[in-house]
């Protein structure tokens, strides 16, 4: 499941589609980015420098629907930023990335669970994350996390 | 004629070396240099001392040497003596003042500043004397714990070693620009928040150097230990050899042998034996054989090393083996892989670790 992901990712960005990779911090090759929740990347950009990058986390804690607007990190190499956690620890949380391109767009929604983001059930769309799937993603976590999984 | 044979012209020398003597001064002086074998040394002195100083480096000066710098600066305006001539030998007061300043600096603090050891539980030992509360360590200096006992050293201004129980580790240098432990057995926790290559820790099997990080790092006195990587980054070199550990990865050190090739620790157990067995025992094909298949995408960070470790023929079966779990990128060849060229290598682990 994992490798259809990454190779579904992989084949959009080699397609030009204005898409997002996550990676951990490791993944920026600049050392302020050590400390980040998770790293981003965008593909498919002409000009990286004009996209517009934002994130909010999203988060359900005691049942009560919370939003943080979080800084990105533009990284030096360009089109890589770094989210830093400036959420609660309690609570289920996703992130909430949005980007656009010129007339493109993307979005993603990655989960934050005990050990830091979960790769696997994170989801790209090449539009934003509709409020629907954001609430969509949070319940599959807060279920996930109940279950043990995640940890 | 007076002037010419009887009075050297030793205060005249610097100005006219410099082109600034007018005219009849210029004239005589060069007169007098003919006839006088000592102002000539001299000239030939103040030349080469001039050539000197426009060949030094700049060297930031102790604050502690700028209250005689500027006493002997006041000296010189005091005396009233040509513009000229004043300002060379106040240059050359402040150069040499500021030379010796430093050599004494260096001569008397060997390897820059001096460390703060925190005393964290029992009766760690810094220089050879007991640390009750906190105390400061130096180059060369050695801190102890016993099986009992932690403490905590303050690496400069660059984040912080926790040294654990039955630990015996050094100070080798302590500047700005290298800040160097040696580990001769135990493990230290180092946090580091700086630029990439300011921290090392030596051991017996080798270097580790910080790319930006927090790390684990064991070793007995042999250097059979264990690098543990918790984030960032940490470079771990021995012999002209390297393995690059990043965050969630580990690597084992031997003594006279290349790193251990890193791996994740949530990687699967078959495939962390056959690389132990790979690695140091050189048991061969079948140890390969268990690594490739049992290799996730995450496990590229491991069969990307494996790439440059193993034999020429196999280089081939790794390099298919990644490339069936993540597409390979742009930029990289088959046979550029396979013929291990630097560039290729990197610019294939930079778009390998957003898998890692």
């Amino acid at each position: 499941m994992l490798r259809l992901g990454i190779a579904a990712c992989a084949m959009a960005a080699f397609a030009g589609d204005f898409t997002f990779t996550i990676g951990s911090p490791v993944a920026a090759q600049d050392f302020r980015a050590k400390v980040a929740a998770f790293v981003f990347r965008t593909q498919g950009c002409a000009d990286p420098a004009k996209s517009q990058i934002s994130a909010t986390a999203e988060g359900l804690v005691k049942g009560v629907r919370r939003s943080v607007a979080l800084k990105v990190e533009a990284m030096p190499k360009p089109g890589v930023y770094a989210v830093y956690q400036n959420w609660p620890a309690d609570g289920h949380w996703v992130v909430n990335l949005k980007g656009t391109c010129n007339e493109a767009n993307a979005g993603a929604i990655v989960p934050i669970g005990p050990k830091g983001f979960v790769r696997e059930s994170s989801k790209f769309f090449p539009r934003p994350a509709t409020n629907i799937e954001i609430e969509a993603s949070l319940k599959a976590l807060a279920q996930s996390e109940n279950k043990g999984e995640n940890k | 004629m007076l002037t010419r044979f009887t009075r050297h012209i030793s205060r005249q020398l610097a100005a006219h070396l410099d082109g600034q003597l007018v005219q009849p001064q210029a004239q005589q002086a060069e007169m007098h240099l003919r006839e006088c074998a000592r102002c000539r040394t001299e000239r030939e002195q103040v030349r080469r001392g001039m050539q000197i100083i426009e060949h030094l480096s700049l060297v930031e000066a102790p604050a502690a040497l700028w209250p005689s710098i500027e006493a002997a600066i006041q000296e010189n305006r005091s005396r009233q003596a040509p513009t000229v001539l004043l300002w060379r030998w106040a240059v050359a007061a402040t150069l040499l003042l500021a030379l010796a300043g430093a050599a004494y600096w260096r001569f008397a603090h060997p390897s820059g500043t001096r460390w703060e050891v925190v005393r964290l539980a029992g009766s760690p030992s810094g220089g050879g004397k007991p640390i009750r509360g906190a105390g400061r360590i130096g180059a060369g200096e050695w801190i102890e714990t016993d099986a009992t006992s932690r403490a905590t050293v303050k690496v400069g201004e660059i984040g912080s070693v926790e040294i654990a129980p039955g630990t015996r580790v050094r100070v080798v240098t302590a500047r700005p620009g290298e800040h160097r432990l040696a580990l001769a057995r135990g493990e230290i926790r180092a946090k580091i928040s700086a630029p990439p290559k300011l921290f090392f820790v030596d051991t017996a099997a080798g270097t580790a150097v910080d790319l930006g990080c927090e790390y684990a790092l064991s070793t007995d006195e042999r250097g059979f230990g264990l690098l543990r990587v918790t984030k960032g980054w940490v470079s771990f070199q021995w012999g002209g050899m390297e393995s690059l550990v990043p965050a969630g990865a580990s690597c084992r050190t031997r003594p006279q042998s290349a790193p251990g090739i890193p791996y994740f620790e949530d990687a699967p157990e078959s495939l962390k034996q056959a690389l132990e067995s790979f690695g140091f025992e050189k048991s061969g094909g079948d140890a390969l054989g268990v690594i490739l298949s049992e290799s996730r995408v995450r496990d590229t960070l491991t069969l990307w090393h494996l790439l440059s470790r193993v034999d020429a023929a196999d280089r081939g079966r790794v390099f298919d083996r990644i490339a069936a779990l993540t597409p390979v990128p742009a930029g990289v060849s088959r046979e550029q892989a396979l013929k291990l060229d630097p560039q290729t290598l990197d610019r294939w682990r930079e778009e390998l670790a957003w898998t890692w």
